[in-house]
Parts: C-alpha cells; structure tokens; sequence
C-alpha cells in the first residue's frame, strides 16, 4: 500500500449500520441469541469479542450473506440486498479467499468492476492505491496472504463506497501495510464515512477506533464510545479482559 | 435489468479473464474433428466388431453418433462454472457485488448459454471437417449428403449447449464440485440408461434428459439395437424440436430448483 494517498478528498455520507436482536443457530448449534450494532457516520466503530461470539456472522447477516432467525440488519435503514447500488455504499473485506487464484488481481478487479458497475478506469486507481499495481498482472495463487488482504481491501474500495466493513484486514499485513490501514480508516471516517471493524488486535484498534460493540456468547455485552469503555482502565485490552473474565463468572 | 446487465457484463470478463474459453473450444474440436477424424481416418469397418464403412449412411450416422457420447464435457464445463465459484469461495465477494442470487445464477446462464453455443458451433464444424477427412484419405464418398451430415451435426451442437446450461444449473442446484460432476456422470451415463431399458418404466424415456437429447439429435441407433435383442418395443422418440424444448425444461426445472433451495443458502 502506499502511504499518504487515497485519503477520500470529498466529503463522504456515510450509512448508518444497524442490527437489532439478531438471533441464528446453524443447526442445532446457536451463533447469535440477542445482537444489537450500531455504527454510526464520522466514526470508527470496533467489533470485538473472543473466538466464536458471533463477530463474523454478524457481519454477514449485515451483508446479506446469512439470513439471521431473527431480528433485524440494516444499511440505512434497508436490508443490503434491497440497496441499488450496495458496493458504492457499503465495501466489504471479509474473505481472504475472495479472488479465483488462476486469475490475475487486474482480471478479478476488471470482473467486480463490471458485476457493481463502476467504470473500469478505477480498476488501475484502486490498484495503486493498495500497492498491487507492480502485481497486477501475476496469477493470485501465488500470493502471500499479506497480498491477498490488500487484493481484499482492494476488491472493497472499488465501489468508492462511503461505508466499511472489514472483518480482521490486518490479517497478514506488513506494518507498512497496517499503518496506512490505520491512517485511511481515520481519514476515511473524518471524511463523513462509517467504518465498522472487527479485529483481535486490540492495541491496533485502539489507535483508530471512536465506538466499541463488544459481544460474547452469541449476544451484546457492551455498546457505546471508547472513552467510557476504557474510564476505568488502563488500556482497550485491559478494560475488555475485565469485562470478559466478569461476563465468564456470570456464566459459569 | 440494470442489474442483470452489469451481472451479464461481469461474467463474460471472468470468463475472458481464465483460460477457461480457449480450453472449452479445444474441447470441442476435440470431441467433434478429432474423435470423428481418428475414426474416419482409421476406417469404421476395421472397429472391433466391425463397424459400416462412412461410403454408406448407417456408417456416417454411426461415426456422427459418437457425438453423443462426448456431451458430457459441455456439461461439466457448466457444472465447474458454478461450483467453483463455491471451491475457491469466490462466492461470497460475488454475492456482495451481485445480492439478488437470482441475477447471478441468471447471468452464468446466458454467458455460458453463449459459450455453449460456440461449443456447440466448434463441435459441429470440427465433425465434418474429421469425416470428410476420412472420406478424402481413404479414397471414398460419404454415405451421407453434406446438408444431411451439417443438419446431424448442428443438432449434437445444440444438444451440448443445452447440455451446458444443463451442467450451469445442476451446479447451482449441488453447489459442492465434485458432488455435482457425480450427479451429472451418474444420471447421464447410469440412471438414463437403466431407465431406457426397463420395461414398463422405459415409456417415460422420451421425457427424460436421455431420451430427450436422442430426439433431439435424432440417434436412435442404441435404442434399436436393444429393441431388436430384446424384442422389446423401444421408446417412442420425440421430434428435435421437442427434444429441445424438454431439455431446456430440464435447465430451467433446475434453475428455479436452485434459486428456492441452493442459493437461499447461508454463506459461511
């Protein structure tokens, strides 16, 4: 990626994220049995929780990828299938996997170009703006899963959406790579945008979140800005093991 | 509509962007010049049993039967289209620019609908090329007249288009790869001709894929060869045209299958 560029010049309006009571099971086995979001324009909001509480289907409950059993996932106020153009609003990064690995990150970025119905000259911008553009012609199943996260971020930023969400992006990403991650998230949302975030990575997302959704269990524990989250408590990480560890004895 | 033409416009560029094109139309020049070619070239009469020479019509239409064997490639050239798109999880990024799953599943349609038809165009072509081939280099004229032998062709090229829908939707309907060839080899090659053969069931042959694609091509050479060992009267066999059109039942049969069940599907 190449620091300093693709900060939004304009300014963004950005989506309102929401999700009210979302319950699903897969199977007999329950994922989510009570989870309310909120991301909000101008802000950073991170999504934590331990393995297994539910962050990723939410997120795809959010998209439209999995159907919840109840409750409700909104992007302003509309499911993500019912918006008309839904990669100009809301740019995904979920699966690292998300490119066919026989072809190129210019051919998979020419295709999504066109399935979103973007113009294909922002195909070269987005390339060099995530620093693939010296790759752009190399077959993508050979590349690092480090490159495979830019392709990602790439592949979201395509539709200039004036929404983020991203499910782990550091993964794999040099600290060159994360810095200007952070930098752009920032701009990003300063900009008017929303992002809403999903990481285990607690230092990094302190640096660059407002807002902190943090689940467990399937279901809610905390929701509001990262100042309260943290008033009594040294650090993000520190404030999050004392909630986790409280919610843990609850259970137990 | 919008929608579907940006779908439409995506799948023709990741069909561009693969090798998957130019393996397709060497597939068919493959089943079509070069099956008919090496039979032609060799001589049917020197098969094992012997077959008729290409100077008589039943050897012609022998050598242009063999067509008919091959039609499973377009249809697992279909059925990877689709299940790959599950192997290498490129589904979910797909279903995110494209959320009606519906649009997606139509737009494979009619690029691969494209793609079979130039398959289908390749394989016809090459066929003719092979056995006047063989007619040239042994020295003999063709037992059939050319328009006789384009108008049998042409009908197996738009049997192996139809038969890539066929493999597009069983794939949507399957999603799993190697669930959805087994589904395709199975039926095409087990289940259509046991049902061929039983008494009793064999009446519903002509409305099955099997029986449909023998309408439509006009083979019926196997099911007179049962019916004379059998003495068993053989299936009443359809005329082309319906032949067609109970295949491209089948396609869409399937299709509407996978659009309520398959790719309702969660995404994990």
């Amino acid at each position: 990626m190449t620091a300093g560029t693709s900060a939004p010049s304009e300014t963004l309006d950005g989506p309102v994220l929401r999700a009210e009571g979302l319950a699903k099971s897969f199977g007999p086995v329950p994922a989510l049995s009570g989870v309310d979001l909120l991301a909000l324009p101008g802000r950073v909001t991170g999504f934590v929780g331990p393995n297994g509480a539910g962050k990723s289907t939410t997120l795809r409950i959010l998209t439209g990828l999995v159907r919840a059993d109840r409750g409700t996932a909104t992007i302003d106020e509309v499911p993500y299938a019912a918006l008309s153009r839904p990669s100009q609003v809301l740019g995904v990064v979920g699966d690292l996997a998300g490119a066919h690995p026989g072809m190129t990150p210019r051919g998979h970025l020419q295709t999504q170009a066109a399935l979103i119905g973007v113009p294909r000259e922002w195909v070269g911008q987005v390339l060099h703006e995530t620093g693939l553009h010296d790759v752009a012609g190399r077959r993508i199943r050979g590349f690092s899963t480090g490159m495979k996260q830019r392709l990602a971020l790439a592949t979201a930023l395509l539709g200039r959406p004036s929404g983020l969400i991203l499910d782990e992006p550091t993964e794999g990403l040099d600290p060159s790579g994360i810095v200007w991650l952070r930098r752009f998230l920032r701009t990003f949302a300063d900009a008017g945008g929303t992002v809403l975030v999903s990481s285990h990575v607690l230092t990094e997302l302190q640096q660059v979140i407002d807002d902190l959704v943090l689940i467990a269990g399937g279901r809610s524990l905390w929701s509001g800005s990262l100042a309260d989250f943290t008033a009594e408590h040294a650090s993000l990480e520190e404030a999050y093991l004392s909630m986790i560890e409280k919610e843990m004895a609850c259970a137990g | 509509m919008r929608r579907l033409n940006d779908a439409v416009r995506g799948e023709t560029v990741r069909l561009t962007r693969t090798r998957l094109p130019l393996w397709t139309l060497l597939t068919a020049a493959g089943c079509g010049g070069v099956l008919t070619g090496i039979v032609g070239l060799t001589g049917p009469e020197n098969a094992t049993p012997p077959m008729p020479g290409l100077d008589t019509v039943e050897g012609v239409s022998a050598v242009l039967s063999l067509l008919g064997v091959t039609l499973f490639a377009p249809a697992l050239i279909g059925t990877v289209a689709i299940t790959g798109e599950y192997r290498h999880r490129t589904v979910a990024t797909t279903f995110l620019a494209v959320p009606k799953r519906g649009v997606v599943l139509t737009a494979k349609l009619l690029v691969y609908g494209a793609l079979g038809l130039a398959y289908g165009l390749v394989l016809a072509l090459s066929a003719v090329i092979g056995i006047y081939a063989g007619t040239v280099v042994n020295g003999i004229e063709a037992g059939l007249g050319l328009t006789a032998i384009l108008g049998t062709s042409v009908r197996y090229g738009i049997a192996a288009a139809i038969y890539m829908l066929l493999g597009v939707s069983i794939g949507a309907v399957a999603r799993h790869q190697l669930l959805a060839i087994g589904i395709t080899l199975g039926y095409f090659y087990l289940v259509d001709n046991l049902v061929m053969i039983l008494p009793g069931i064999n009446i519903a042959y002509p409305y099955l894929p099997g029986g449909a694609t023998a309408s439509l091509t006009g083979s019926t050479a196997l099911l007179e060869m049962i019916a004379a060992e059998t003495g068993l009267a053989g299936p009443v066999i359809q005329t082309p045209l319906l032949g067609a059109l109970v295949l491209l039942l089948y396609v869409l049969a399937a299709s509407a299958l996978a659009a309520v069940v398959s790719l309702r599907r969660d995404v994990v």
